[in-house]
């Protein structure tokens, strides 16, 4: 997770350091919020994943509900499916964003407005971009009315499914919409300030532009964009509200499946939500220290920057 | 002197059983029933109550934030603020978990509302504050003898919830697409597998969904009263057998061969509305007659019942037990059953639902009004409606359909 | 070419939003609007006006306060961990990084009935501490960024000029960090802003902020009001990006998410 943040942390080397006492008054209220609520809440959650519930008279610890889940045939229908829906949508927001970052380079400071627009699905919640993504990719949206106008399709039922859809494609197609600027500006950064000088270097050197993407651009920019990906895997893996607008009604994804249970009225199926929510967590976390891990590696044999 | 102890001895164990017998009622109704309607109106003025209900309905929502809380607000000075929820068993959920957390007092659900299966369960869990109901000046108005404000889902009321309004299925489709509708729940299955694609329901447990699966099941096991007696599972078993089978191969002829679900009744209604079906299934009458003068539906958009009847129930407000303002709550549950509250939401141009309180109790000037009453051009006369119900089952026979549809017709196990 | 391509990509979503917002009488299979019509218009502005209302002061209360208590702590630590090295570092940065990647959904689940106990669910506060939960680590992160290239020579010059901390602070740190607590604030009020499943889980309904509102109207509600409260819903935000990019000389939030 080393994001641009550290490529340029160059400054902490050359400052003397003013002792821990100085250093801990500083860090202390960020890390005292997140301990407390954030390692709070996940302690809290795994204790009642385990069942342990005093104030319900549940004081024995289990590993039932974990295993209800694992043992659950659905289990593995939905965290394929889930993880399904975010290397997709990780992966085509990147080949997406480093296109457009190339793209915007090139246009240079000259298209203020095309900037402005592009960062507008920053501000954008989720929650209005699926409900946009249903106006218009659904059988009777508008692409379909389009597509009728222009004698694609002679009826709705012709228009292919793309909302609550089995390969997730308005589920896909929102996360794109949303998470490719986020990609872009990160790449863009570390290619204004570095990607661009390098790059004259290569044309100098009579570099191919084929060889400029693949020995200079992506290099340059392949830290920061692996942290974005990661960013965005972790949310997609994570999220409920586009899932639960534009999904299917079965197989659900875990955290759609991990909300259901913990809102049910029976009370037994609330730790098995929480035993999800835990299980979605240790999966992002798995595939955030692994990639850290192979970048490391690849990293010690020179293979990136 | 002897002769005459032993009785008197006899009569004062009498007495103090009788005492502790008064005063352990005295204090049970202590706890519920010590005010007196004025000093519940004394202590409703300025409290804000929070009412919770499912909020997809935005003619139900003007009328509750228009209408009610103006009313309310200028009548005995409480605040009424609807909190609009996607579905209420999530704060029935939220209900048990703060009863398991020990929270009794101060709960920040004022008036729910509610029927079915999550009044069910909140009167299981005693999540329920009451019985409250029959302190309402108001409920004089209901007609406490009929059955499905009795029984809601087959679950004894006993006051602890005050009925808001009723509702029964209808049926919708356009009539310019359809001239002459399946009139029979047999029909209309043919006819779904005659015509492929052109029809759907919202997945259970959405509440319309999970009502048009009751249809099918009272068609399978070719009656519907006799479920409301007492239960016999292997025939429960059989008929629940049936109704699986007869949905799941009726799943290919579905819309998008079934493989999703309209989530809830206005999907389905978007889908009627695009002509990407035929069919719309809801719980209320007039519902369709206010969707086509707004604008969502074609004028040619009507409604029917099935000639065997459709299913209908009552819908109420209840109480939570750690409600922070419940004489709020009391007094915002009265006035949703005077005349003039109930006349407002009978009006299709508000909302169009029927009243929950018996007309017939009305003086004639009240009664002339409620005849008076525009009836939307896809309404079904009362009348007609009235002669086509039938009741619900209990509510842990929908459950059960609710779960089986789930795994047999849903996943195909 | 390609300008035409974002154009249209990011702004089609919206012209859908306002056609359908704006449409009285609107079906399959016309491309355009049969009718036009204020209705929903008229829904968000006076049947359910002061409930949107309501609920639009909510969350911007709830966004704000978020915010700024974010970048209040997020300073310091932005501060010694772009100024400094230190032992722990790694440690201190592993740690604040987590809550980026762990999904609100768990922590939320986890912190619902302790929140109840301690009376703070259903509350303002409640959902406030949920959302820095998550809104922190990014503002500490952008401050981060900003230390790294910051300067504090110019502090020890002040000093030596007799200024006081509180004067250091305030004419030298404050000023020249500026457009990065911008950058930090933003963020953790757009972040805060689109929370749903949290803020539901911990305000139990009763802290009811606009996704609230939208998700309960939306996946059952009539379409023309849908859109309209989506519209509702985004406006603030551009318009903070809007001010943001005036503010920032056009480079807008660029740089960091």
């Amino acid at each position: 997770m080393t994001t641009n943040v550290t490529s340029t942390g160059n400054n902490a080397r050359t400052r003397p350091n003013p002792g821990l006492p100085v250093i801990g008054r500083l860090v202390a209220p960020a890390l005292l919020v997140v301990t407390v609520l954030f390692g709070g809440g996940l302690l809290l959650g795994f204790l009642q994943g385990l069942g342990y519930l005093p104030a319900a008279g549940m004081k024995v610890f289990t590993l039932q509900h974990f295993a209800n889940v694992l043992a659950d045939p659905d289990f593995f229908r939905s965290l394929g499916l889930t993880l399904y829906i975010s290397v997709t949508s990780t992966a085509a927001a990147a080949l997406i964003s480093i296109f457009m970052a190339l793209v915007l380079t090139s246009l240079a400071q000259r298209h203020r407005v095309v900037h402005f627009i592009f960062q507008i699905p920053l501000t954008v919640p989720h929650l209005v971009i699926a409900v946009a993504v249903v106006f218009m990719f659904a059988p009777t949206g508008l692409f379909s009315r389009a597509a009728l106008k222009l004698g694609l399709i002679n009826s709705s039922a012709s228009f292919p499914l793309l909302t609550n859809d089995s390969w997730g494609i308005g589920i896909v197609c929102t996360y794109v919409w949303k998470e490719v600027p986020f990609i872009t500006l990160m790449i863009l950064s570390v290619l204004r300030r570095t990607g661009v000088e390098l790059l004259e270097v290569g044309k100098t050197l009579k570099a191919g532009r084929r060889q400029r993407f693949f020995y200079i651009t992506l290099p340059t920019i392949f830290p920061s964009l692996g942290a974005a990906c990661l960013i965005v895997f972790a949310y997609t893996f994570g999220a409920f509200e586009v899932p639960f607008l534009l999904g299917q009604t079965y197989p659900m994804t875990l955290p759609v499946w991990a909300y259901k249970n913990y809102s049910d009225v029976d009370l037994l199926a609330r730790p098995e939500g929480i035993a999800i929510g835990l299980i979605i967590a240790a999966v992002v976390t798995t595939a955030v220290v692994a990639s850290q891990l192979l970048t490391k590696a690849a990293r010690r044999r020179g293979l990136v920057l | 002197m002897n002769s005459n102890r032993r009785p008197s001895l006899a009569s004062w164990r009498l007495s103090i059983l009788l005492v502790v017998a008064v005063f352990l009622a005295l204090n049970i109704a202590s706890r519920v029933n010590a005010l007196t309607w004025p000093e519940i109106l004394e202590r409703a003025r300025g409290q804000t109550v929070d009412w919770f209900m499912w909020g997809g309905f935005p003619s139900t929502n003007a009328y509750v934030n228009g209408y009610v809380a103006s009313r309310v607000q200028d009548l005995y000075g409480v605040k009424l603020r609807q909190v609009p929820v996607k579905d209420i068993a999530e704060v029935v959920s939220k209900l048990l978990v703060e009863k398991q957390a020990g929270k009794n007092t101060g709960g920040a659900v004022d008036l729910m509302w509610i029927n079915g299966e999550n009044f069910r369960t909140c009167k299981k869990n005693t999540l329920l504050y009451g019985p409250f109901a029959d302190i309402l000046p108001n409920q004089k108005l209901v007609d406490g003898a009929r059955p499905s404000v009795k029984n809601d889902f087959g679950e004894p009321v006993q006051g602890l919830e005050s009925p808001w309004g009723s509702a029964q299925v209808v049926m919708i489709y356009d009539s310019a697409r359809v001239p002459e509708p399946p009139r029979t729940v047999g029909d209309l299955l043919d006819w779904i597998r005659n015509h492929p694609g052109r029809f759907a329901y919202p997945a259970p447990p959405d509440f319309t969904g999970s009502v048009f699966v009751r249809h099918v099941f009272y068609y399978a096991s070719g009656d519907a009263q006799s479920w409301q007696q007492n239960f016999d599972e292997s025939r429960f078993n059989r008929a629940a057998a049936k109704t699986y089978k007869i949905l799941k191969d009726l799943s290919p002829y579905l819309w998008r061969q079934g493989r999703t679900y309209p989530e809830n009744p206005i999907r389905l209604a978007h889908l009627l509305a695009d002509g990407e079906v035929d069919f719309a299934i809801s719980y209320h009458p007039a519902e369709a007659s206010k969707m086509i003068s707004d604008g969502l539906y074609p004028d040619t958009v009507r409604t029917f019942v099935f000639k065997g009847g459709t299913i209908s129930n009552t819908h109420f407000v209840a109480i939570p037990f750690n409600a922070a303002h419940k004489e709020g709550a009391m007094v915002v549950a009265n006035f949703l059953i005077s005349p003039q509250a109930q006349l407002k939401k009978a009006d299709s141009r508000v909302w169009g639902d029927f009243p929950a309180i018996d007309i017939r109790r009305l003086d004639e000037s009240w009664q002339k009004k409620f005849a008076a009453l525009p009836r939307g051009i896809a309404t079904l006369p009362g009348s007609e409606l009235q002669s086509h119900q039938l009741p619900e089952p209990p509510s842990q026979i929908l459950i059960r359909l609710e779960k089986g549809w789930d795994q047999h017709v849903l996943k195909g196990r | 070419m390609a300008a035409a391509g974002v154009g249209i990509a990011v702004l089609l979503p919206f012209v859908s939003l306002v056609m359908w917002s704006l449409s009285s009488r609107w079906f399959y299979p016309q491309l355009w609007p049969r009718q036009w019509g204020l209705r929903a218009w008229q829904y968000v502005f006076s049947t359910a006006g002061p409930q949107i209302l309501a609920a639009l002061g909510q969350s911007v209360l709830v966004a704000a306060t978020t915010a700024a208590i974010s970048v209040a702590i997020g300073i310091p630590a932005g501060r010694a961990l772009g100024l400094y090295d230190f032992r722990g570092k790694d440690l201190v940065s592993v740690v604040l990084i987590l809550p980026v990647i762990v999904p609100p959904l768990c922590v939320t689940m986890g912190l619902h009935l302790w929140f109840i106990i301690m009376g703070l669910a259903g509350s303002f506060f409640g959902v406030v501490l949920v959302h820095l939960t998550f809104c922190l680590p990014y503002a500490v992160f952008v401050m981060w960024g900003i230390f790294s290239n910051y300067n504090p020579s110019y502090e020890e010059q002040a000093r030596s000029l007799g200024a006081s901390a509180w004067k250091v602070l305030v004419r030298v740190i404050l000023p020249l960090t500026f457009p990065g607590i911008m950058v930090a604030g933003l963020f953790s009020f757009l972040l805060s802003w689109s929370q749903y499943l949290s803020t539901l889980i911990i305000g139990g309904g009763k802290v009811t902020t606009l996704p609230i509102l939208l998700f309960a109207l939306m996946g059952s509600g009539d379409r023309p009001v849908a859109a309209a409260v989506s519209i509702v819903f985004v406006a603030p935000a551009l318009l903070a990006l809007l001010f943001s990019a005036r503010y920032l000389g056009g480079k807008g939030i660029a740089g960091i998410r």
